[in-house]
């Protein structure tokens, strides 16, 4: 069995174990010579992971039917253009049919002509989702990642899809579960409505699949960050997102210390030391001693594409690291790559004589909302993930991989400036 | 020989002139809002042209053919010592600097009589010496190059009218002979405070009465009252009251006070507790238009307290009022509550005026904020950017009170920006426009809006990124205007929530990049209601590529109602925009009448002019009949 090295340094990427390199050159020819393979419906394509994915199912040669929307004055064929272009393809226009379609409404929202056109058999991947945690945006949470599943599951079924795969997240279980198995999953206490809805999302899956004789599966995968060969990401979200606002708020200081005289900064402690790193005392309160269960994208992706090679029907998978991060790592690494040090990890509740100075209320605020995968200390299961793909194994996020991640996203900005110069979405 | 020969001669450049044709007319000249006091020849000399804002609009006539070379235009020119004040209010508020304006007027006047020109001199008129008669020589004249500095007013869209008389009475006696013998002589006559009115109502062919003269202001503490003259206006009886620890509810700073009650009543944040029409007056007296004298508390005189839902004749000039006087407390502070949509805005407010928290509040536009808080239309833009679109506000509340309802809104669970944070973002403002840690806000707000607001100590890293400082925020203005600027915002009342409401300096700035017009509504303060009205309002604009945006709205009578401005902006040199907004002004009152016939409770400005004595429930409720 080939893992991965725990350095990661030179090791191969789990994407290169499935696909070698005469495989894709054979996959690249196929697509360039129109003769399109098995053909797949995919929704979220604009995302994070559905952009991988769809990404790499062009490559290899399939057909890809991407439903979505247009958002922020583009259209979905723009918005799909610009994720192609950051993957560096441009397919045929056999091989790729955009359509904006509202799934929210019956038929898709499309007219019957157009929807009966779409109607031919493909492998579908429902990506498409909301998540936001926030309490407030419940409604829309609910709307997106449930009650989309209606119309999609009817066009599986109008298309005589010969397979459903749902793709979820590992934190469906509640946050007290210690080891969680690929099973289906009871309603319980949830950390957020994004929790809630995708777990809701599973149950609406595995009864509408059953009642259609539809076969599916689940994907649960766990937070996702870059490429852990190349650094490339083209979203910055969840660990970035902490990391980056480490940066701006490091950088406030380093301009007050560095241009405004720094009182402002002694007030709170913070100063820079001879060899340039800035001491910034930073408490993160956290309830217990946890875990950041992490995979890269390149994992999810070769997890993902060996499940749509050979699938299982009624099969839930748990794409995650059998090693997660501790805080108190993932603390480390932020203190070296930033040049700072003083972050510290506080267990327990919060004393009731702390005055965090502002950086630690900001950052804390801004953590409040991640707080349950901070200190999670549930375990997943990947016994099916094993069966079918034993090779491809989460890397360790080591120093080096988060450094190469973060590297990459400095230098496209977060995402702001991509580094061919296109705008990029953070979000 | 014409005036317009001399232009060369008198070194003027387009851009002088242009300046003086941009003049907005708000008066703001005529008081002394930043404490520099105020050109020193106006006071002395009453007529509007003795003021920048008259130099002003002189020069543009001369230019452009509309006045004669006349004494009193030599008198207005010699009357100018180029002190410079105006260019520090005018810049304030309209970032124009009249002083070279000044300069040119006295240089053209030179090169004209240099050259030969003749001074004209008006002829004989026995009207103008019955009018000398009673108000005496120096206060009245038919000088065509004074005359013509009361030929416009703040409307944008009005058409400019040039009076035959204009006449400053000093007494209530005066305007009562003045009135008796524009009856006689059949000459019509038009009242005028400090021509600040923004929707032209203050024009006329025949007499102009500048009531200017007219100052009383005496205070009667122990009724809680001040009697004030029709010549005072809102900043200098805030001061006086200010002075006396009390408050009072005014208009704008320039704005006259009677004339504001007179024409539409106080329209201000205040309103939320003072009310708005004959809330706020005690007593007031009347010079009607045949001469004789009358005052609201007469039994028999005429019923300004009722209130009809259509045009209306004057009832006369008001003489003298006699006005509430309002506490003050000594925690009185402001903070701003940021809203993702309008209908949050109109709701909180809503919620605010129902359970009586804070004494003035007021949902207010982007743009409104915006350009109040930048000294420069270019920080205005980036303001508007900042707050707008990378920061998610489509408005803001503003709520001023004591610590106890500061305490309310804290236990309500608001995000706000209480009075530290206003001052670190308005003197940091110039770095706000440009920081990458605006990002960080972002983030903060992806799963709550402004929830970062809340985080303890953000005031104060707020204040470490953008090091809000006079200076910094001076950096932005004209170098010549920088020292002055400095000590300026220095003064704590510059960033004062409280003081800058209160004597109406944050409205000032809105029409700097282009004049405006106000649609002026009090109704219902229901969201579906307002958002419809907004939704044309604005559809009506787009279509004629008019400037648009929501102005301020402020609860009434515990939330019940509201006033309610929408702006439309238009540049005053620009023919095609203005007739534009003609157009534009005409579908609008077609809307109103629309949606006022199916509700039967909106109230356009337009019908309460000269209403504005009346009692407010029947301005706010009086049956309308429904279409």
């Amino acid at each position: 069995m080939r893992r991965f090295l725990k350095s990661a340094g030179k090791s191969e990427s789990p994407l290169s174990l499935l696909f070698q390199r005469g495989e894709r050159e054979a996959a690249c020819s196929a697509a360039g010579n129109r003769h399109a393979q098995a053909k797949f419906v995919l929704t979220g394509a604009t995302g994070f992971l559905g952009s991988h994915l769809m990404a790499e199912l062009l490559r290899r040669g399939h057909a890809v039917l991407a439903l979505g929307r247009s958002a922020g004055g583009s259209t979905l064929q723009e918005r799909i253009a610009r994720q192609l272009d950051w993957f560096g393809l441009q397919p045929a226009s056999e091989q790729l049919q955009c359509v904006e379609a509202d799934l929210l409404k019956p038929h898709l929202g499309l007219a019957p002509a157009a929807y009966r056109a779409l109607c031919r058999p493909a492998t579908f991947v429902h990506l498409a989702s909301d998540t936001r945690f926030a309490a407030a945006n419940r409604a829309a949470s609910l709307a997106t990642n449930v009650g989309s599943l209606a119309a999609v599951l009817d066009f599986a079924r109008d298309c005589s899809a010969p397979f459903f795969h749902y793709v979820s997240t590992a934190y469906v279980f509640p946050a007290e579960s210690a080891l969680c198995r690929e099973e289906p999953v009871a309603l319980g206490e949830f950390a957020n409505i994004y929790e809630e809805s995708k777990a809701r999302a599973e149950l609406e899956v595995i009864s509408r699949c059953r009642d259609l004789a539809l076969p599916y599966s689940i994907l649960r995968p766990s937070i996702v960050y870059g490429d852990c060969q190349t650094g490339r990401s083209n979203s910055f979200t969840a660990l970035y997102h902490h990391v980056k606002a480490l940066e701006l708020i490091r950088d406030i200081y380093l301009n007050d210390l560095t241009n405004q005289g720094g009182a402002k900064s002694r007030l709170s402690g913070i100063e820079r030391a001879p060899d340039g790193t800035l001491k910034l005392p930073l408490r993160i309160v956290l309830p217990r001693k946890g875990h950041l269960n992490l995979i890269p994208i390149d994992f999810f992706l070769a997890a993902t594409l060996q499940i749509l090679s050979a699938p299982r029907p009624d099969t839930i998978y748990h794409l995650t690291s059998r090693t997660p991060s501790t805080m108190e790592e993932l603390a480390s690494f932020c203190e070296n790559f930033l040049g700072i040090e003083g972050i510290e990890i506080c267990y327990g509740a919060e004393p009731g004589n702390w005055r965090p100075n502002p950086a630690e209320a900001l950052f804390n605020k801004l953590i409040e909302p991640y707080r349950p995968y901070l200190s999670d200390t549930r375990s997943f299961d990947s016994a099916n993930l094993d069966a079918v793909a034993p090779e491809i194994v989460a890397p360790t996020l080591s120093y080096p991989i988060f450094e190469r991640c973060m590297r990459y996203a400095v230098e496209v900005n977060w995402g702001a400036t991509h580094r061919n110069g296109s705008g990029f979405p953070v979000r | 020989m014409k005036a317009q020969e001399f232009q060369e001669a008198a070194g003027c450049t387009d851009e002088v002139l242009s300046t003086a044709h941009n003049c907005r007319h708000y008066a703001m000249c005529k008081v002394d809002f930043l404490g520099n006091g105020v050109c020193a020849s106006g006071p002395q000399r009453g007529f509007v042209a003795f003021y920048p804002q008259g130099h002003m609009d002189l020069y543009a006539a001369l230019r452009d053919g509309g006045a004669p070379v006349t004494s009193g235009a030599l008198a207005v020119a010699d009357s100018c010592d180029l002190c410079g004040k105006c260019d520090h209010q005018c810049y304030f508020v309209t970032e124009l600097r009249p002083t070279r304006v000044m300069r040119a007027l006295k240089e053209h006047l030179a090169a004209y009589l240099q050259a030969g020109g003749r001074v004209e001199s008006e002829a004989e008129d026995p009207v103008l010496a019955r009018i000398r008669e009673i108000v005496g020589d120096q206060w009245a004249t038919n000088d065509r190059a004074i005359a013509v500095t009361y030929s416009h007013d703040p409307s944008p869209i009005a058409v400019p009218k040039l009076p035959a008389y204009v006449v400053l009475p000093g007494s209530a006696e005066e305007v009562a002979s003045l009135l008796r013998l524009f009856k006689e002589t059949g000459i019509p006559w038009t009242a005028r405070g400090n021509g600040s009115n923004i929707l032209g109502f203050e024009l006329g062919e025949g007499a102009i009465i500048d009531l200017n003269r007219m100052r009383e202001m005496s205070f009667d503490e122990k009724n809680w009252s001040v009697r004030v003259g029709p010549g005072v206006s809102a900043f200098e009886l805030q001061s006086a009251a200010v002075a006396r620890g009390f408050r009072v509810h005014v208009a704008e700073p320039a704005a006259l006070v009677l004339a504001s009650i007179m024409c539409s009543g106080i329209l201000s944040l205040f309103a939320t507790s003072y009310g708005t029409s004959a809330e706020g007056v005690l007593d007031a007296r009347f010079v009607a238009p045949d001469g004789s004298t009358f005052s609201m508390n007469q039994k028999q005189g005429p019923n300004l307290f009722a209130f009809a839902p259509a045009p209306q004749t004057t009832p006369g000039i008001c003489v003298s009022a006699d006005l509430k006087l309002h506490p003050k407390t000594d925690d009185e502070e402001g903070a701003l509550i940021p809203c993702s949509t309008l209908a949050a805005g109109l709701e909180l407010s809503r919620e605010l005026a129902q359970r009586r928290i804070g004494f003035a509040v007021g949902v207010l536009g982007i743009e409104y904020v915006a350009s109040f808080m930048a000294p420069t239309q270019e920080l205005a833009n980036q303001a508007k950017q900042v707050f707008g679109e990378r920061l998610g506000m489509a408005c803001l509340v503003l709520v001023l009170g004591d610590r106890y309802a500061m305490g309310s809104l804290k236990q309500m669970g608001h995000p706000l920006i209480d009075q530290r944070l206003f001052r670190t973002l308005n003197l940091g403002l110039p770095h706000l426009a440009s920081a990458p840690w605006l990002d960080l806000l972002t983030q903060l707000a992806l799963d709550e809006p402004f929830g970062y607001l809340k985080a303890e100590g953000f005031a104060e890293l707020a204040e470490t990124a953008l090091a809000p400082s006079p200076q910094r925020l001076a950096r932005a203005v004209h170098p010549e205007l920088r020292e002055f600027h400095e000590k300026l915002y220095a003064r704590p009342e510059l960033t004062d929530l409280v003081w800058l409401n209160m004597f109406r300096i944050t409205s000032s700035r809105i029409g700097r990049e282009k004049h405006f017009f106000p649609i002026l509504l009090y109704l219902p303060l229901e969201a579906g209601l307002i958002e419809e009205l907004c939704a044309r309002f604005q559809a009506i604009a787009q279509s004629r590529g008019i400037k648009h945006e929501v102005g301020f709205l402020a609860p009434i009578d515990s939330g019940k109602r509201c006033i309610f401005e929408y702006d439309y902006y238009v540049d005053q040199c620009d023919a095609g925009e203005i007739e534009r907004v003609r157009e534009a002004v005409g579908a609008v009152a077609a809307v109103i009448d629309e949606v006022g016939a199916r509700t039967g409770t909106l109230r356009w400005m337009r019908y309460v002019l000269y209403q504005g004595f009346c009692r407010m429930e029947n301005l706010l409720y009086t049956e309308v009949p429904r279409g």
